[in-house]
Parts: structure tokens; C-alpha cells; sequence
């Protein structure tokens, strides 16, 4: 019921209220709060709620978008095969829905269990020819822990663990889980000065939404100098566009290096099951011994490619729950005045596109700025990505982030999964957001319990 | 496999059905069921219940293949095949409510993934790897669960023998029957009252303490959306698929021709949500649209009826049925969606209504 008072309050609200946005809004409470997604927001709170196509979507788009979420959730097996073959030879997983289960996150292994929605990027010092990482001789950008009957998988990975136990300033103790990757059974020596970075599959929902804001909107949050001296910088990432050929605005992926949710998700067809496409032609392994050296047609046809990509365009974001819980409200106020706003930006407005009415001109509550940011040392993966230096890391959209342990029954966040909840997940946060860790560190219990009862509205 | 909800419909229907509340006298025997015992009924009789056969039935079948294994005759072998078409009923019973442990522990996947990867199935045959638990365990979706068990019972054709068998094949097959044993079993552990972190406890505190269930609502909603998304997942992917493509190749559980009593299980198993009755009869959410509004219920029994009644239309297995009997195919399709739609649409916008 409440649900729906809300909905016609929203409706109401968003009709009447309009002159009320000249103030900073990001302090104002708006009932269009409920919409994240805007028009595109879904009202299920429930295990599917990642898995929503839009909900304003013409009739022949979603008969794409459908036929885009059979391919999401395709396993590709051996070639020959009828169907869906190409796997491999060496690959991280076998569809595109057993990394993001559910549309949702990924996170890392339990103890005993084989690395499944975590990846490790790879990389010798240096750039390639386009400015970004330059591939890891004999293991390219990606560790592939599995590998076809026969063949040999480039190593395997266990995660141990150590502990740093820090206390609040109420003297509440908390700890962190430190992970230490080690590598073992590489099928060839590793190469000396290799660099790593490990990744957790994101959510793929919202995602269309956040490639249609418009350019000069991102770049106008970033500062990349800090030239207002508020310890914030923002600076955006440029990702090598492989079809323009040539570097272009990045907003996808843990350091905003891709540009395009197509060569997005091309280039996980690619490095994580071993599918070529037009985009990337190359089996990842090629050169390798794993790779037969048969330079077959692309494995994905580009109109799958296509729907795929439009499935992920196309998946709708869900509602905030209790947004206008007391206790809620007053933790978007401890939010906002821990200065947690200034990178996980509350709202943006998507551009004007009359040729895709159902993602223009949206006001949409991502809770990011989709720029760098130097999250510090303790985070820091050592490894630069294009124009991202090992601290710095994209500002990860927080919407739809309360419904994690629903959906995917964990609470592991971050890029490597290491935070084990919300909270650790703040007081991981160092470099430009280590003055907002250390407010969120001298807040009472009951407000810190205020602040994750607004996350976990998102 | 997602269904589409609009705001403006749920706004909509919040105001045209406010007039409708008299009803409530219209009520046969199902008065006394409230709104959380429905909930309450669902971990008890349903998810537990259900689970806990599915897990009797896969260790029947693990012993029945390893009594196999020891002697092997066609006896054993036949015995084997039935037993692997019981526990594939539950299973397909149960998809009409997979959320939960089989969504967030990812088992779904690997009891139930098709294709099955062939290439590699035969160099692991081929291989002398010995078929460790660890080692199953360690093998893609593609190489594990139902459909490999299913192609190393049935064959290619449906019609193997125990003369056929090859000693490699044996020890997969077994290893295999343990796996599918281990993971439904942790799925019944999933949904045990005896075990304090269950699922089934977070159910049952729905709108009571639960941090997944805020409300009883959210538990209700929950329900509606798994039954209606399995209809979508029946109607437009397992049979849509290889009909619109006219390519059997894309035929779920082909081995053992068992894929319209799978389809037909699925939908049995929406009505066995719908009616709290999965083998005991409990309050299900039959009770409480009855308690409002007696036609919505028997909209509901006619749309699980004509579907059951459609797949049941189709006479030669699915395979065949792409080709010679496109009718009935498409009959089916229509016939489920249907059902979907009166899910989403009536059933949803009556429980927004009447669940708090």
C-alpha cells in the first residue's frame, strides 16, 4: 500500500512542486526520489528486481531486449556445437548471466570455492599503443583460470586473507579483510614486473540510462586540478573507442575505460568466454598455446551483439524503498553533510534523444559522478588503465544497492569484493574520500545506523 | 526473464478497485485464513516440502545408478530413467518459485544448464581423471546436472542400453548422480526449519523482522513474480525458441523426450503456489482472492487449466511438435501467456490491494 501512495504522491509531487528546484537540491528532499531510474523505475522489491526491462518500452524493443536477455543468459559450450559454440579456449565463466547472476553483483569466492564473478585484469608496465594497459606477455589483459577439456587454463587464484582491526571514535572496534592473491600453476613462469587488478562483475542494470547523459554534463563535475580546493577532484577517464579509433569519454567498467556499453560488453564476450565478435576478431588467448590459430569467422554475430547490448541498455532500475522513513531522511542528511555527495552525486538529467524517447531527458539518481576519484593507497590496485592511476577509481552508482543481499544473497562490495558490508565498504574509503570516512568515523552508533538505513534504501 | 510493471497501471488500478471491497462476504470455506499464514504456509508446504522430495528423489536416483554401476542390466538401467524423470518433476515443480538459495547460491546453474557442452563431455570420458566430488564440482554448467545425466542414461536417441554403457561412462554417471544429490540437498538445508540461517525463516518474518521482506507484501509480490516469471520463461524461451527458429537443437531435456511434461510441470507447479498444495494441502494464496474475489479465482483455475489442457494438446515430443504440430505449439504459447498476463496484471494488482 505504501508503494502505491507513494507512486501517485510521486506523480502528484512531480507536477506541482517543479518550481522548487532552484535551491541545492542535493540537500532537498524531492519525492521524484523514488524514481531512481526515472520513468524508467520498476516497483518490485523482490529477488527479480535487477531484471526489469524498461517499463516503458515500445513493442519491437522488446522483442529486442528479449531476445537480448536469452543471449545474456546463453551458455556457450565447444565448437562445433548447434548451439551457442565458440567457449574459449581459455575463458572466465560461460554466459553472461553466471557472472551477473541475477543482473546483479558479483562478489568474491567463499573459502573452498573456485573464483566464478571475480576477474583479474593483467598488465606489464608500460602502454600499448592506444594509451591503455599493455597486455601481459603470454597471458594478455586477463587472467582465464579456466580452459577447455585439453586444454590449460593460464593459472588458478586463492584469496587469503589478513586483518586490520580499527575502531570508530566511539571506540566501537570493526575490522577489514586485507585479500592477498596468490597465483599458482601458471602454465608458463609469470613474466617479472607484472601488474594486477581485480574486478567484481557490477550490476547491469540502469546502465542505458547512464550512457545517455550527456557528455558536457560529466565533464562538468570534474575538477580534475582541484581548482575549488574542496579536496575533490573528479577527473574523467578516456577509454580507446575500437570502432572511432581514438580515445573517447570513459563510463563503464571500475576505471571508467570503456566508452560504449557495446564495446563494453563486446569486450566481455571476449576476454571473459573467449567469444570473438567484429569489435574484437582475436580469440583472447591468440598466440597463446591454448588458441588452435584457426582465425575463424566471429563466434557473435553482430546483431546478437546488438541485442545483448540493448538488453543490458534497456534494464530498468528499481524504486527506492522507505525514502521517506524518518530515520532514512535523517541519513541522507549524514550522507550529505559527510560530504559523501560531492563524488556519489545524487541526481543527473539524462540528454535529450527524440530517436530514443524512453532514455530522454530522464532525471535519474544514480548516486555517482561516473570520474576518477584517488581512493588511496589501501585500495589502490598498482595498475594504470588508460588514464587512471592505481588509486583512482570510478565513483560506483550506489542506486539499487540496498537490494544486494536480496538478490544476490551476499553484501561484498567495492571492486574486488573485499568490504564485507556497507560500512566497511565507507571506511575503506582513503585519498580524496578519507575526510568523509573519518566524519562517518566520529558519528554515534545511532547515526551510523542512520546512514545505512539511506544505502540500503537505495 | 523479466515481466514489465508499469507505475501508471499499479495508480490506475489502486483507484478503479477501491469500489470492489464489498465482496467480502462472498467467501466459501477459506475465511480464516489470514494474509501471513499464506506466507507462513508457503516455507512450510511449499519451498520446504518441495525441496525436501527433490532431495529424496535425487539420492533415490544416486542409489538407484550406483546399484547400476555395480551390476549393470536394462532392469537397473530403466529403473534408473524413471527415477531421473521423478526427481526432474520436482524440479520442474519448483521452478515456479526460484528465488532464494537457488538464485543466490547459484544452483540453479548447475543442476540445470543447457546446453550440454559435448566436445568436452567426450574428452573427459576419454581422460583418465579420476571423477572426484571436487573434481565435478570444479566442471562448467555445461558439463554437470540433469541434461549430462540425462544424455549418459538416455542417449542420443532415447534408447540406450546397458551394453552400451563404458566403464568411464559409469564413473561420471555416478559422480554426477552425487553432485546433483550434494547441491538439492543443500537447497532442502536452504529452506529447513531446523536451520536457524534458513531462507525458510527470512521467509516466514516477512513484514516481521525480515531485512529481504520489509513487508508482507514484498513476500507476496515475490510469489506472484516467480509464478508469473516462470510462465514467460515456459512460454517465450523454452518452447518459443526452438519453434520461432524451427531448430530442434534448441529443445531443452531432448534425450529423454520429457520436455512437455517439463513445460507441464512448470505450470503445475504455478498451480500448486496458487493453491498452497504442492502435496499437502495449505493455505495458499488461493484463499485470499477467494475471500475478495471469487471470479479473479476462477479466472485464474481456467487460465492454469487451458494451459495444462494446451500443452497436453501436443501428442509427439516437443522436437517433432516445432514441425508437425505448429497449432498446438503456438496454442500453448498463447494459452501461457495468458496466465502470465492474469499473474502480473489481476493477481498483482489484487494483492498490492489487499496485502499490507
Amino acid at each position: 500500500m505504501k508503494l502505491k501512495s507513494s507512486i501517485l504522491g510521486a506523480c502528484i509531487i512531480t507536477c506541482t512542486l517543479s518550481s522548487c528546484t532552484k535551491n541545492d537540491e542535493l540537500l532537498q528532499y524531492s519525492e521524484n526520489e523514488w524514481l531512481s531510474g526515472g520513468a524508467q523505475t520498476v516497483f518490485d522489491q523482490g529477488a527479480g528486481a535487477f531484471s526489469h526491462p524498461f517499463p516503458y518500452l515500445s513493442g519491437d524493443k522488446l522483442r529486442v531486449h528479449e531476445i537480448g536477455d536469452l543471449g545474456f543468459e546463453a551458455t556457450f559450450v565447444t565448437a562445433p556445437a548447434p548451439l551457442n559454440p565458440g567457449l574459449g579456449p581459455v575463458y572466465n565463466n560461460v554466459s553472461c548471466a553466471s557472472c551477473h547472476i541475477a543482473d546483479g553483483r558479483g562478489r568474491p569466492p567463499y573459502p573452498g570455492e573456485q573464483m566464478k564473478s571475480l576477474l583479474i585484469r593483467l598488465s606489464a608496465p608500460g602502454t600499448d599503443a592506444t594509451g591503455g594497459p599493455l597486455p601481459l606477455p603470454g597471458f594478455g589483459g586477463q587472467l582465464q583460470q579456466f580452459a577447455l577439456a585439453g586444454r590449460v587454463p593460464e593459472a588458478t587464484v586463492d584469496i587469503l586473507h589478513t586483518y586490520l582491526n580499527r575502531y570508530f571514535d566511539d571506540g566501537t572496534g570493526y575490522e577489514l579483510a586485507v585479500p592477498e592473491y596468490q597465483f599458482l600453476n601458471p602454465y608458463i613462469p609469470f613474466p617479472a614486473g607484472m601488474q594486477f587488478s581485480p574486478r567484481v562483475a557490477p550490476p547491469v542494470f540502469g546502465l542505458g540510462l547512464l550512457e545517455a547523459v550527456p557528455e558536457e554534463t560529466i565533464l562538468a563535475y570534474a575538477d580534475e586540478h582541484d581548482a575549488d580546493g574542496d579536496g575533490i577532484s573528479g577527473k574523467p577517464n578516456y577509454g580507446y573507442d575500437v570502432i572511432k579509433q581514438r580515445p573517447v569519454l570513459g563510463r563503464f567498467g571500475w576505471k571508467a575505460a570503456q566508452p560504449t556499453l557495446k564495446q563494453q560488453t563486446a569486450g566481455a564476450y571476449h576476454e571473459d568466454m573467449g567469444i570473438t565478435s567484429s569489435y574484437f576478431p582475436y580469440e583472447s588467448a591468440y598466440g597463446q598455446p591454448q588458441d588452435d590459430g584457426l582465425q575463424d569467422d566471429s563466434e557473435l554475430t553482430d546483431s546478437l551483439l546488438h541485442a545483448v547490448t540493448f538488453y543490458v541498455q534497456t534494464l530498468a532500475v528499481p524504486a527506492r524503498r522507505n525514502a521517506d522513513a524518518p530515520k532514512v531522511m535523517e541519513g541522507k542528511t549524514i550522507f550529505m553533510n559527510a560530504g559523501c555527495g560531492s563524488c556519489h552525486r545524487p541526481s543527473m538529467t539524462t540528454g535529450v534523444n527524440v530517436a530514443f524517447p524512453e532514455i530522454s531527458n530522464q532525471k535519474i539518481f544514480p548516486y555517482s559522478d561516473m570520474l576518477l576519484h584517488d581512493m588511496g593507497s589501501e585500495l589502490s590496485d598498482n595498475r594504470g588503465d588508460y588514464l587512471a592511476n592505481g588509486n583512482e577509481w570510478r565513483t560506483p552508482p550506489l542506486w539499487g544497492i540496498g537490494l544486494t543481499k536480496l538478490v544476490n544473497g551476499h553484501n561484498y562490495y567495492l571492486h574486488d569484493g573485499r568490504a564485507r558490508s556497507l560500512m566497511e565498504a565507507i571506511m575503506w574509503h582513503g585519498g580524496e574520500g578519507a575526510a568523509s570516512r573519518d566524519y562517518v568515523k566520529q558519528l554515534s552508533a545511532d547515526d551510523r545506523a542512520k546512514l545505512i538505513a539511506f544505502l540500503e534504501s537505495l | 526473464m523479466k515481466l514489465k510493471i508499469t507505475m501508471l497501471g499499479l495508480a490506475l488500478t489502486a483507484i478503479a478497485f477501491t469500489g470492489c471491497k464489498k465482496d467480502d462476504d462472498e467467501t466459501t470455506n477459506t475465511t480464516t485464513v489470514t494474509n501471513e499464514k499464506v506466507v507462513l504456509d508457503f516455507a512450510d508446504y511449499i519451498a520446504h516440502y518441495a525441496y525436501s522430495d527433490l532431495a529424496g528423489e535425487t539420492t533415490d536416483l544416486y542409489t538407484k545408478i550406483a546399484a547400476f554401476n555395480a551390476t549393470p542390466d536394462d532392469t537397473k538401467l530403466q529403473a534408473c530413467k524413471d527415477s531421473w524423470k521423478a526427481s526432474r518433476l520436482v524440479w520442474e515443480k519448483t521452478e515456479s518459485f526460484l528465488f532464494g538459495p537457488v538464485a543466490t547460491d547459484n544452483i540453479d546453474p548447475r543442476i540445470d544448464t543447457w546446453p550440454v557442452n559435448f566436445n568436452d563431455l567426450e574428452i573427459i570420458l576419454a581422460n583418465g581423471q579420476p571423477f572426484t566430488a571436487s573434481y565435478i564440482d570444479g566442471l562448467d554448467d555445461a558439463l554437470k546436472g540433469f541434461h549430462p545425466i540425462e544424455y549418459l542414461l538416455f542417449g542420443q536417441d532415447g534408447d540406450k542400453t546397458a551394453a552400451q554403457f563404458t566403464p568411464r561412462q559409469f564413473e561420471y554417471l555416478e559422480a554426477l548422480a552425487l553432485n546433483l544429490k550434494t547441491l538439492t540437498g543443500d537447497l532442502a538445508t536452504g529452506w529447513d526449519p531446523q536451520n536457524n540461517s534458513s531462507y525458510y525463516h527470512e521467509f516466514q518474518s516477512a513484514g516481521n523482522g525480515s531485512a529481504n521482506y520489509p513487508t508482507l507484501l514484498s513476500a507476496y509480490e515475490e510469489m506472484v513474480n516467480a509464478m508469473a516469471g516462470i510462465c514467460d520463461e515456459v512460454a517465450n524461451g523454452k518452447i518459443s525458441e526452438p519453434f520461432v527458429a524451427q531448430n530442434p537443437e534448441l529443445e531443452e531435456s531432448p534425450f529423454a523426450k520429457n520436455s512437455i511434461t517439463d513445460f507441464t510441470n512448470n505450470i503445475r507447479g504455478v498451480e500448486a503456489v496458487y493453491l498452497g498444495n504442492i502435496g499437502n494441502d495449505a493455505a495458499g494464496l488461493e484463499d485470499i482472492v477467494r475471500k475478495h474475489n471469487l471470479s479473479l479465482d476462477s479466472n485464474i483455475k481456467t487460465k492454469i487449466n487451458n494451459a495444462k489442457t494446451a500443452l497436453g494438446n501436443i501428442t509427439v515430443p516437443f522436437g517433432e511438435a516445432i514441425f508437425s504440430q505448429p497449432i498446438q505449439v503456438q496454442n500453448a504459447i498463447d494459452a501461457i501467456n495468458e496466465l502470465k498476463t492474469v499473474l502480473e496484471t489481476d493477481l498483482m494488482d489484487f494483492v498490492q490491494l489487499h496485502v499490507d
